[in-house]
């Protein structure tokens, strides 16, 4: 049996691992097909804004032309807007398959240039040790000590909202854990025999380094990064909740944003978006965990 | 090394990351597209004499001189307590943070009161019982209070308790007293956003260390000496098990503080620095935000530095080291 | 003499989600007042499950299926928790294996030497602490009275088991269970503790079961000597018929694994088996060199041969279930 059906017959066995990835891989397609089913989400028609979803039926003051005044209307669910629309009319479940993809790119880009800054400063400053540790890690720990929320809507604040920048700035703020985690790793990786064997041999550092060292923290990094992924698409979020995030794309945070306001009138606007959010994170914190207990070689 | 040494040690580094904190904050400024004026007067409409405000605005700031003489001038006056001038609100930053620190500090305060003894109690419940479905479903809720985002459960309580239920109405006011009912009334909802994620949080937490202590071997000791299951599970698991969480809880509180409450201040209309810088943000008042992102790192030194202390005089490992 | 200790048909299997570990099977063996019995056996053998078996120690998924455990004709299983309790440290003490791991390195010594007190009888603070100090000295700690206040990481692994020692004997047992106490010891020390276990037996003529794996130190201090292999007994008897004359092929070969002045030392080829797939038949059959058509067959049963001495195998006598 080779070492991946190993560590994949484990996981199978993790009953909330499981259903995290379903829903991953489930929202992986939305993003990817769902497009092409649904309307644009810019599209905007006054005359039907703020429709509930399906299923629902609200009452709505609206200015009627024939009356002259406002008049006190039931206004049902349709079915071209399975979801519901916003107070600019824009249909609600287009908006989501956009907010979708632009969570999912935060979470893989934003993630993955974490992981590559941390994974490179961890195991410099656990290879070479001495000053350049000692440079790497005071510089690391003044990173930590700047609040993650606090220092992105600095930078977001000083250079701008837009997504790259949004996604660039997750992704330069959040490697420290990284750092610290492969270091101590290659720390402990580094007096092992196999480690000593190849120096010994006269392999060159930059041949440790890839071959052996960062191979064997690989399990932990993969669960680092699943467990990284909720916070860069939550910092995204919680960016444009506040009204920091980029007014250019429809994001689960840019909807919610706009749905604390009509929350009194059209309730769905705040919640949809929001339910996805929560599964999104979620998902990936059930699957992080089932990797961790899947690589982790004393449970059983 | 002895324990004094240690602590001197750790205060030295505090030192340096701090030192390193504002070097990394003047650079930040130094580098960002706008100078501080430049910000503040896009903001400014017509009417205003542009060009003097802009001369004081950068003789305050002293950005014509050269950058070694800035960076002295920027460290002394943070070491004195100035931490510039606040445009939109026209005070010093310092007095502004001075009125606004005390309602997030209220907020924090019994949101942690809330987390930390429903934590720990569910905890050690889930602990005691593992593998049983009231584990399970504990487990499972507490995945699910760990992975709500805070803004969201905020405005869906929103939602349920004072849209729809009518039982929340009221406001923070900050003409009454801080502890008045009518303001504790007030913040019951906040209370609960901010405490939601953390309650869960600790709850984990609590949880693993419970179970990793009662593997111990001194755990089987402790009842082979015959003592009772809740002694034997209150002294020699409990004990050892509140230890890292001690600390993780400390390490945590900066996180709470300018990441949750933040927002819930934001969502809630509670007048603490979260709030105000928020406000800042969208006024342009470059000073206030730099400001309250030093507080939250100073803040996060500062726990710390305190959970390094604290965990030397609670383990006795270190403490006699 | 008569027994104090008696252990009839002890059964705790282990439920695994992999399967059912035997770890002890159906093993009986009694224990004489004033008697030094050794388990010998393997690292896997079951001799550690045996003695936690007898404290009803075993945790989930470990479970007593089936056996009786009679202490002064009380039997131990059939006792309710409470009961059970009082029995613990009381009438049956033990010591573990890992004296760096037994002490709780968050409290003193002195308060764990006194736990073992108080668990037990109520006496008042002073006269704990002078009975601990007491303890400490009996089992050759010097200062007793200074590093009462002392915490476990102060102390040597030799001394931490000094004072493992003190604990069990705190309210004066009577069976003292040792598991492996020197195992994780230096050379010298352990030969120290072993030689303060003789004189523990000698000035209280104590009851004491003493596990090893190392028949060396077995065939110095062993009054009658168990050899388990894989959960099960495969030959029992007193020191010199298991010394001198070993009949079971497992038993000699370990014999002939002890270094000596004249001959080789012979390994016994193979690994203990899986507990859960354990072979048909005897379980020692796939390593004998003596290996027949019916061992692989049928499971010997335990049989005198003579006078107290009991073997398991085919090779002696008719040995059918």
């Amino acid at each position: 049996m080779n070492i991946t059906t190993y560590y994949w017959e484990r996981i199978k066995g993790h009953r909330l691992a499981m259903s995290g990835l379903a829903f991953i891989i489930f929202l992986i397609l939305l993003a990817a097909i769902g497009p092409f089913f649904t309307v644009s989400p810019t599209v905007v028609n006054f005359d039907e804004k703020n429709l509930p979803p399906i299923g629902f039926s609200v009452e709505q003051s609206k200015f009627s032309s024939e009356a002259g005044s406002l008049i006190t209307t039931h206004v049902r669910g349709k079915w071209e807007h399975p979801l519901g629309t916003d107070g600019m009319g824009r249909d609600l479940l287009s908006q989501l398959i956009s907010g979708t993809r632009v969570s999912l790119l935060v979470g893989l880009f934003a993630t993955g240039l974490a992981i590559i800054i941390g994974a490179m400063v961890g195991v410099t400053s656990a290879y070479f040790g001495g000053i350049i540790d000692n440079i790497l890690m005071r510089f690391t720990d003044i990173m930590m000590t700047f609040p993650f929320l606090l220092l992105l809507i600095l930078i977001v604040y000083m250079f701008g909202s837009s997504l790259t920048l949004i996604i660039l700035s997750i992704g330069l703020t959040g490697w420290t854990g990284t750092a610290r985690l492969v270091r101590s790793e290659t720390l402990s990786l580094r007096t092992r025999e196999f480690i000593m064997a190849s120096k010994a041999l006269g392999a060159s550092d930059f041949r440790i380094v890839f071959h052996h060292l960062l191979p064997n923290t690989i399990s932990s990094i993969i669960v680092l990064a699943t467990l990284t992924i909720p916070g860069a698409i939550l910092a995204e979020a919680a960016l444009s909740f506040i009204g920091l995030g980029d007014p250019q794309v429809a994001s689960w945070g840019n909807i919610l944003n706009a749905g604390q306001n009509d929350i009194q009138t059209a309730w769905w606007i705040a919640v949809e978006p929001g339910i996805m959010l929560f599964l999104t994170i979620i998902s990936f914190n059930f699957l992080g965990e089932g990797l961790r207990d899947a690589f982790d070689p004393k449970s059983e | 090394m002895s324990m004094k040494s240690y602590i001197a040690k750790r205060l030295l580094h505090t030192i340096l990351i701090a030192w390193g904190v504002m070097t990394a904050a003047f650079f930040l400024m130094r580098i960002g597209p706008h100078s501080p004026a430049d910000k503040y007067l896009a903001t400014l409409g017509a009417g205003h004499n542009v060009s003097q405000v802009a001369a004081a605005i950068e003789s305050r700031y002293g950005v014509d001189r050269p950058l070694y003489e800035q960076y002295f001038t920027y460290i002394t006056s943070l070491l004195h307590g100035d931490w510039g001038w606040s445009f939109s609100t026209s005070m010093p930053v310092s007095d502004l943070i001075r009125t606004h620190w005390v309602y997030s500090f209220q907020l924090i305060l019994l949101s942690s009161i809330v987390a930390i003894l429903l934590g720990i109690t569910i905890g050690i419940f889930s602990a005691a019982r593992k593998n049983t479905t009231a584990d399970h479903i504990t487990t499972f809720f507490s995945f699910a209070g760990i992975s709500i985002p805070n803004f969201w459960l905020g405005m869906m309580l929103i939602l349920i308790f004072s849209v729809k239920l009518g039982w929340f109405k009221t406001y923070y006011d900050t003409g009454l007293p801080m502890f008045s009912l009518s303001n504790l009334y007030a913040l019951i909802l906040p209370v609960m956003t901010l405490a939601t994620g953390m309650m869960a949080g600790y709850s984990r937490y609590v949880r693993s260390s419970m179970l990793e202590n009662m593997n111990k071997d001194y755990v089987r000791t402790a009842r082979a000496k015959g003592l009772p299951e809740s002694i034997v599970l209150r002294r020699h698991v409990f004990r050892n098990a509140l230890l890292p969480v001690v600390t993780i809880i400390m390490l945590d509180m900066s996180g709470i503080f300018f990441g949750g409450a933040y927002i819930t201040e934001v969502i809630f209309g509670i007048p603490g620095l979260g709030w105000m810088s928020l406000k800042a943000v969208f006024s342009d008042d470059y000073s206030v935000v730099l400001a309250v992102t030093l507080i939250g790192a100073f803040v996060t030194l500062f726990f710390n530095l305190v959970a390094d202390i604290a965990y030397t005089y609670l383990d006795p490992r270190i403490r006699y080291e | 003499m008569e027994s104090i200790l008696s252990v009839e048909n002890l059964k705790t299997y282990f439920f695994t989600k992999k399967g059912t570990v035997k770890a002890v099977d159906d093993i009986s063996f009694d224990l004489r007042k004033g008697e030094l019995l050794c388990i010998v056996g393997e690292s896997g053998s079951g001799k550690t499950v045996t003695a936690l078996s007898i404290l009803r120690l075993i945790e989930s998924p470990g479970k007593i299926i089936d056996g009786r455990i009679i202490l002064n004709g009380r039997d131990l299983p059939g006792l309710s928790p409470g009961q059970m309790q009082d029995v613990r440290g009381n009438k049956i003490a033990m010591v573990f294996q890992d004296p760096h791991s037994s002490l709780n390195p968050i409290f003193t010594i002195g308060y764990q030497v006194d736990e073992a007190i108080t668990a037990h009888k109520s006496v008042n603070e002073n006269e704990t602490t002078s009975k601990s100090i007491e303890l400490l000295e009996l089992v050759g700690i010097p200062m007793a009275k200074e590093r009462y206040h002392d915490y476990s990481h102060q102390f040597s692994g030799g001394m931490k088991q000094r004072v493992v020692i003190a604990m069990a004997l705190a309210c004066h047992p009577e069976v003292l269970i040792a598991d492996e106490p020197t195992t994780a010891l230096d050379l010298t020390v352990q030969a120290q503790i072993l030689d303060l276990f003789l004189e523990l037996r000698n000035k209280f003529f104590m009851s004491i079961i003493y596990i090893t794996h190392d028949l060396a130190v077995v065939s110095e201090i062993a009054d009658s000597i168990v050899v388990m292999y894989a959960g099960r007994i495969v030959e029992k008897g007193s020191r010199e018929d298991i010394m001198s004359n070993p009949l079971h092929p497992y038993t000699k070969g370990l014999i002939r694994c002890l270094p000596s002045d004249h001959g080789e030392i012979v390994p016994i080829p193979g690994t203990i088996p899986n507990l859960i797939n354990l072979p048909q038949g005897c379980v020692f059959h796939p390593r004998c060199i003596h290996s027949m058509e019916i061992c692989r067959k049928k499971r010997p049963s335990l049989n005198m041969v003579k006078e107290a001495h009991y073997v398991s195998c085919f090779l002696y006598g008719d040995n059918h279930e």
